[in-house]
């Protein structure tokens, strides 16, 4: 049996690296001063409303979608960076680029940094950026909250350490891709090159300095019938909540570019989650965690035919609904959602695990 | 126990059998689906997701993700048959992607064998797999028990569901397949035809969820406050003033039972042998339909072919081009070709239109055309060969008229033929012609488009051709007029001598020549053969007094006595070696088939050879060579005269 979970793996990654195919070289050449995006937006910052600044620094991409394992099968966040990685000087003015948008903004602030990557691998994200990132921030009294996003084989003892120590009694919050709990899942349908005690020991690492994590969970990641995505998915919930996470961040899987979940979209073999799905595992989160830990979803090209959608009809007040339950945890925003398609829904669930026949 | 025994009667791939699950006997072609009623339906699900309410046995999918242990277990009866663990989408991966599936599923059943017979298990093949890895593959699972295997289909009738088509052939003969995916009504003729048992009706409930009656040619809408198709069943009769919430339920009911009855409707065609003729009137469902009729006739011919009976329908309706390279019709194109030899002594060969009668010349047309030959070339008319063109069986010679499907096809007649038809027939008169000697004079007694036929082949065509009926119809008087004088100045400038008539050894030797290939007709009739009878009746062929053969009009075949099939024997071909010294019994099965010609298609007259290789029985096969071989049960011949005493 695992000799031929090795090869499917293998099958896997050289499907991965296919898809990926010359598009890492095809990067467009951007200004290594400016960050890839930088948005504000109103969140919760622990029981008050704030403004939450979102940043994807441009960097070389995350390492392992750049390396000889071919990257997530759904992920193309590599192709928002850059061809070549920015001196730690440039680092910093992509984040003071950034910063500039919170100028006349009044407390609470929650800052969000991205990467396409790792900000806490030190190939990607050199330690003096880090360093002087984290600096900025600690001086900054109206910043309450920050959240930092890496793989879990750099979160080690010493980096969160450093992370804790630069800033004092902030929350902060490591944002972890989990996407699914099962090994199995994680490594064939996903490719994603971690396993679960990777994970579970990153978490520890965080409590131990009063650090949460905030664990991104994947809703149907290829080879997977839907009712299979979603029961993996409320397991990975489950999981990830007994385990300490702090926060589940529910996220649907969008097809992207240059990616082997796009190439099976195009030959009609994958189909993004029905809304009803999410819902679905919005509504175990929330009664497995009772409200103790934070559960968002922001649903990428929700409604499209690239994201997770519906029928067409309803997907506009499903979507509203997902996002204002991710804001204000009211579960019972979902109770009155109603459409003919859930009919059809309730089919695909059934249908496709006995057929195999992905419904399109 | 789970078993799928395999019945009597073939309409190409199509036959019906009994799929055994416990005490219950399923039999096929049978739906199978999500949902229970009173309809015959296997009821399928998930383990450990949705399990069946229904006490019948069910087929259970196997998710790839359930680890296998025995706590999920508890959820499946003895009498359930598996679907084996494969993962959606996979094999599109390319790369021998699809064959880690099937090795996969290998080692599943390794693991569930202990508590799971692989008797009660289904394969599941790939979307994509090569040829190679799934034949090697299926053999390791025959041989460790397994006998059923599931395909996909998307219902779009494109590569993917015409690949699944292709590769159904591959799986042995014995075994049981399932077509599961999304297909509509429409397309059930065609898949029980190319040799589906088990058919997939979950799209009834995807139809009823977007409010959809299906019909057996495409769906319709339902609204409230349209006006919609009248239906007799009773879940429609309610259907003006149902409230929405049951809606659903309704239409689901009436889907299912499209289903139903177009299932039956393919059963009850399979069994009159016009099972062919269904398949081809759906194309006209949609233009998918029709080519994927057309590429699986390309495509997957050797297949559908060895399972068509060499006897059908007495009347065969080939409507369209769709029915140009139907089996039965494209086979007889070749083994005229291929077997048909023309008796050296023939002078002229008169090529003549078909008829709407058959045969031939029990029409008024061909009874004129038999009376201008005999007033014109009275004592010789044997040294005239008829042809008479058709489409689209190409040409028929006059000994072979009542051959199927000669005898009992039935085309629309307009006069027009198409380009295709119009080479078909074409191809067929050169190959044709030029087995007759270069100084035969051929007369194309033909008007209209069998004119364009001749005029199409005329160039490839080594003898001189005198056209008899250019400007007015065959039939008409002055034609046949033209026919008249044309063979008396023949008769004179040829110096044609009477002849004896030789119609009875015309007919069976290129009887004997089409059944059984060349040279079976000079074996069947030897120079001292004596014959009788008519031949619109019964032929009776005797030498020394020992009956060899007869021919019966109404089949338009020979049977064979022992010593028919004692003087046969020696071309090798049509036997079946049997295990055991000699036959008991009124039939012969297939288990106690040693080998078999792979030759015999289901209808042939054939040889029965003893485990010393001595003719011991003659008979008629119920299925195909390659059927005898490999089944071990079902009956495989027939026999007719068997040697008594031992």
């Amino acid at each position: 049996m695992d000799l031929i979970y090795g090869q499917i793996r293998d099958a896997v990654r050289h499907a991965s690296v296919r898809a990926r195919g010359e598009s890492i070289e095809r990067r467009r050449s951007k200004s290594p001063t400016k960050p890839s995006a930088a948005w504000t937006a109103p969140c919760r910052i622990g029981s008050s409303q704030g403004t939450a600044l979102s940043i994807v620094l441009s960097s070389i991409g995350c390492t392992h979608a750049r390396s000889e394992e071919g990257g997530c099968t759904m992920c193309s966040y590599l192709l928002d960076g850059a061809s070549r990685n920015p001196t730690a000087e440039e680092f910093f003015l992509q984040f003071q680029t950034a910063m500039r948008k919170l100028e006349k903004v009044g407390a609470p602030l929650s800052i969000k940094i991205y990467t396409s990557g790792s900000f806490l691998d030190p190939d990607e994200i050199p330690v003096d950026s880090r360093y002087q990132i984290l600096k900025t921030i600690s001086e900054d009294d109206r910043i309450k909250e920050v959240v930092l996003e890496s793989r879990p084989e750099f979160v080690t003892e010493a980096v969160i350490t450093e992370v804790r120590e630069l800033l004092g009694n902030r929350s902060v919050e490591l944002g972890i891709g989990l996407e699914s709990s099962s090994d199995f899942v994680r490594s064939i349908c996903i490719n994603k090159n971690f396993n679960l005690d990777s994970f579970r020991e990153s978490v520890v690492v965080g409590k131990r300095h009063d650090i949460g994590t905030r664990a991104y969970v994947l809703l149907k990641p290829p080879f997977m019938t839907e009712r299979s995505a979603l029961l993996d998915a409320q397991k990975t919930v489950t999981d990830a909540i007994s385990l300490g996470t702090t926060t589940i961040s529910l996220n649907p899987v969008n097809v992207q570019r240059n990616t082997l979940v796009e190439s099976l979209w195009e030959k009609g073999k994958y189909r993004p989650p029905w809304l009803w799905s999410v819902v679905e595992v919005l509504r175990h989160a929330y009664s497995v965690s009772g409200g103790a830990v934070n559960i968002v979803c922001d649903p990428v090209a929700a409604g499209k035919n690239r994201g997770t959608h519906n029928c067409g009809n309803c997907d506009s007040s499903i979507v509203d609904s997902i996002r204002t339950f991710s804001l204000n945890q009211d579960v019972s925003v979902f109770d009155d959602l109603n459409c003919e398609c859930r009919e059809l829904w309730n089919h695909v669930l059934e249908h496709e695990d006995v057929s195999l026949q992905i419904h399109t | 126990m789970t078993e799928f025994r395999i019945g009597r009667g073939h309409d190409g791939p199509a036959r019906i059998g009994e799929y055994i699950m416990g005490t219950e006997v399923y039999t096929t072609p049978i739906l199978t689906g999500p949902i229970f009623t009173e309809n015959p339906i296997i009821p399928y699900g998930t383990i450990g997701r949705v399990t069946s309410n229904s006490l019948k046995p069910c087929f259970l999918a196997y998710p790839f993700e359930l680890q296998i242990d025995e706590s999920e277990k508890e959820g499946i009866r003895e009498t359930d048959s598996i679907l084996l663990p494969s993962l959606p989408s996979f094999s599109a991966l390319g790369d021998g992607a699809g064959a880690l599936m099937l090795k996969h599923q290998m080692d599943a059943l390794d693991e569930l064998q202990t508590t799971i017979e692989p008797t009660r298990m289904v394969i599941r093949i790939p979307d994509e797999i090569d040829q190679e890895a799934l034949t090697s593959s299926l053999t390791d699972f025959h041989s460790k028990g397994v006998r059923a295997a599931a395909f996909v289909f998307d219902g779009l009738l494109g590569d993917q569901d015409l690949n699944s088509i292709v590769q159904r052939k591959h799986l042995p003969m014995s075994w049981l397949a399932l077509a599961l995916g999304r297909i509509t009504p429409g397309t059930i003729p065609l898949l029980y035809y190319v040799g589906f048992d088990i058919i997939d009706i979950g799209h009834a409930c995807e139809a009823a969820a977007k409010h959809q009656r299906l019909w057996h040619n495409g769906t319709e809408s339902i609204q409230s406050g349209q006006q919609y198709r009248y239906c007799p069943c009773a879940s429609c009769q309610t259907l003006q003033d149902i409230d929405s919430s049951q809606l659903v339920d309704a239409l689901l009911n009436h889907n299912v039972n499209i289903y139903v009855s177009i299932l039956s409707e393919s059963q009850n065609a399979m069994a009159s042998g016009r099972l062919r003729w269904l398949v081809e009137s759906t194309t006209h469902n949609s233009p998918a339909h029709a080519s994927a009729l057309r590429r699986i006739d390309r495509n997957a011919y050797s297949f559908i072919e060895e399972f068509t009976p060499s006897t059908g329908a007495s009347n065969l309706p080939l409507i369209g081009p769709e029915s140009y390279n139907a089996p039965a019709v494209r086979r007889f194109r070749e083994y005229i070709a291929s077997r048909y030899k023309p008796p050296t002594y023939k002078k002229i060969a008169l090529l003549l239109p078909c008829s709407a009668r058959k045969p031939y010349s029990d029409s008024k047309s061909h009874r004129r055309f038999l009376e201008t030959i005999e007033t014109s070339f009275s004592s010789a008319t044997s040294q005239i060969a008829q042809i008479i063109l058709t489409s689209p069986l190409g040409l028929v010679p006059r000994e072979l008229e009542r051959m199927f499907p000669a005898a009992s096809y039935d085309i629309p007649v307009t006069g027009e033929w198409d380009r295709e038809e119009t080479n078909l027939a074409a191809d067929a008169l050169i190959t044709h012609l030029n087995k007759f000697a270069s100084d035969v004079v051929i007369i194309a007694h033909v008007s209209g488009g069998y004119l364009d036929i001749v005029r199409t082949a005329e160039s490839r065509i080594s003898q001189s051709i005198i056209y008899t009926s250019v400007d007015a119809s065959p039939t008409s008087w002055e034609s046949r007029e033209a026919l008249q004088e044309t063979l008396i100045d023949l008769k004179d400038i040829l110096s044609i001598k009477p002849s004896r008539p030789q119609e009875l050894e015309e007919i069976i030797r290129s009887t004997a020549d089409f059944q059984f290939g060349p040279g079976a007709g000079e074996v069947l009739v030897p120079e001292n053969a004596r014959l009788t009878g008519k031949s619109y009746r019964q032929i009776l062929c005797r030498v020394d007094r020992e009956q060899i053969c007869s021919f019966v009009a109404d089949t338009g075949l020979l049977s064979l006595t022992l010593d028919g099939a004692r003087l046969l024997a020696p071309l090798n071909r049509y036997w079946v070696r049997l295990d055991a010294p000699s036959v008991k019994g009124g039939s012969i099965f297939a288990v106690g088939v040693r080998e078999a010609d792979v030759a015999i298609r289901p209808g042939d007259e054939v040889i029965i050879l003893n485990d010393q290789g001595e003719v011991t029985a003659a008979g008629r096969s119920e299925m195909s060579g390659r059927e005898m071989c490999e089944l071990d049960r079902g009956r495989a011949v027939s026999v007719r005269h068997k040697l008594e005493g031992d």
